[in-house]
């Protein structure tokens, strides 16, 4: 089993706050892996810290280390991390002034990731196939992107990504904004995707991270309690806090 | 009872005194389109081409004025936009650092500087070495009295983007440059291009910065960007002092087709930002 993201002595301050102590994660190659745990307890804050995006907000400072693939991404340059390292957000968020084959197009195009006009299409038809989004697209594909619904927006903003094939996708609660049905053709669509691609998802239900991912981690006030299997951590947490969030006494 | 008779009095206090402070615009618009509007209408076309009349004889036209303003707020926006798009950018993407604070600050101030000043620094240092009045020296005066307004609008467009568009476009692996200039940019666009213009529209009617810088041209149209320039304002303001009946005509004339030009780019400007929704 080939690890693809590892965490070491990970630790996250806001100021002096710190929000993330001592998490130590791997994450393992084309799985679903999932992070869940109440509002606040810094799921989001863990994730922006794989990719790097943490470093947009100037007061947060990072410690210890995370791997891509066993390199250091605090090594590599932030903007080969993103290439690699993709992302999804809670605010399904298509540019809203370009065209929805320009939201897919976009990363290729400014990256020079094509040579071609044709390559360009090819790449954005396959994207936005795989984003399970061409049949409903492809006859407006010049239309706005915020033109489309929630559960369609999200999934072109997924579709955006993937364009640009990184190896590794962030799922920042990307359902949370959306409609039951969405929502499930989301899930539905992340677990197509893991064939291919590993798949971090962060959740703060319970149900959701037992539907999709192969491994879950709970997270707690920044520490990490519990992690393993979905299955066995589910039928047989072996933390009393782990037992007391899946039964709903604590959120 | 008397409450409520003392609450009537107090609202109308309140309407006489919002009308007595809104009442001076409309007082400037109606004298000025009263006492423009016979002198347009009597000099007609040449009014707006030609040169300016001796002292007593007719009204001749303000032609080398309009097309000088029309140089210099030109010549101001060549060099003042750029630098303050780039301003504005750069308080708005590192509003952390020391020098992008400082920018916010002195750009605040700079808004309200008295302009007369700006005219009195751009005279020292290039109307005495050049050792003339020129277009080149009027617009730069101009240049620096639009600059803050454009970059604080500026500004204020980015600043205005949702976090999250800025995190989706850093996520797909982009510079920052292409993040700014590629994406972030083409969001703000209506914000900058609204500043640009209310920068435009301000220095269009400004007098101050020109007094010491750009001379004043009246009787041929335009002599070179090294040679003194006419503008509108700075007509008007020379020939209210001047003791010719037709000169003070003139004057009224030019303001009225000053009042238009700014309202030209004013109006559609108020009117189209309704239509941006932030």
């Amino acid at each position: 089993m080939k690890v693809a993201i590892e965490t070491v002595n990970l630790r996250i301050y806001y100021g002096r706050n710190r929000v993330i102590e001592n998490v130590n994660l791997k994450i393992p190659e084309n799985v679903v892996f999932a992070i869940m745990g109440p509002s606040g307890c810094g799921k989001s804050t863990l994730l922006r810290s794989f990719n790097r995006l943490l470093e947009l907000n100037p007061n947060a400072r990072v410690e210890g280390d995370v791997r891509l693939y066993g390199r250091s991404v605090y090594d590599m340059n932030p903007i080969e991390v993103r290439r690699k390292i993709g992302m999804v957000f809670q605010l399904p968020n298509p540019f809203p002034h370009m065209s929805v084959f320009d939201n897919v197009a976009l990363g290729l195009k400014l990256n020079s990731l094509v040579k071609s006009k044709k390559e360009l299409h090819k790449i954005v038809e396959w994207a936005l196939k795989k984003a399970a989004l061409w049949d409903e697209v492809k006859e407006r594909l010049h239309e706005p992107g915020s033109a489309l619904s929630g559960g369609q927006k999200q999934r072109l903003c997924i579709a955006r990504v993937l364009a640009v094939k990184p190896k590794i996708i962030l799922m920042d609660e990307p359902t949370a904004n959306l409609d039951p049905i969405s929502a499930e053709k989301i899930e539905k669509l992340i677990c197509e995707l893991k064939k291919e691609l590993t798949i971090v998802i962060v959740t703060h239900s319970p149900a959701q991270a037992a539907r999709i991912s192969d491994y879950v981690a709970f997270l707690y006030m920044g520490k990490l309690i519990e992690v393993g299997k979905t299955k066995e951590v589910f039928e047989d947490p072996k933390e009393k806090l782990t037992k007391e969030y899946l039964t709903g006494k604590i959120w | 009872m008397l409450r409520e008779v003392k609450e009537k009095l107090f609202l109308c206090g309140i309407a006489i005194m919002a009308a007595l402070a809104v009442l001076p615009l409309f007082h400037i618009i109606y004298s000025v389109a009263a006492r423009g509007l016979p002198v347009l209408l009597k000099g007609g076309l040449k009014f707006l081409s030609g040169t300016l009349a001796p002292p007593g004889d007719g009204l001749g036209g303000i032609g080398p004025a309009i097309l000088g303003t029309f140089i210099l707020t030109s010549l101001a926006s060549l060099i003042g936009l750029p630098i303050a798009v780039m301003t504005g950018v750069y308080a708005a993407e590192y509003p952390e650092s020391i020098l992008g604070r400082l920018t916010r600050s002195l750009l605040t101030i700079m808004m309200e500087f008295p302009t007369i000043l700006v005219g009195l620094f751009v005279m020292q240092i290039l109307v005495i070495p050049m050792g003339s009045y020129s277009a080149i020296a009027g617009a730069l005066a101009l240049a620096i009295v639009m600059m803050p307004y454009v970059a604080v609008y500026t500004e204020e467009a980015f600043k205005n983007i949702p976090f999250t568009y800025r995190e989706a476009a850093f996520g797909l692996g982009l510079t920052r440059f292409k993040v700014v200039f590629r994406v972030l940019a083409r969001m703000a666009k209506k914000g900058i291009v609204t500043g640009m213009l209310i920068g435009m529209a301000k220095v269009a009617g400004e007098t101050a910065p020109l007094l010491f810088t750009a001379g004043g041209l009246n009787r041929i149209y335009f002599a070179g960007i090294d040679r003194p320039v006419g503008a509108i304002p700075l007509l008007i303001y020379n020939l209210v002092q001047q003791p010719y009946e037709n000169y003070h005509e003139i004057a009224w004339g030019a303001s009225l087709v000053l009042l238009l030009i700014f309202l030209a780019i004013f109006l559609p400007l108020r009117l189209s930002l309704k239509e941006v929704k932030l």
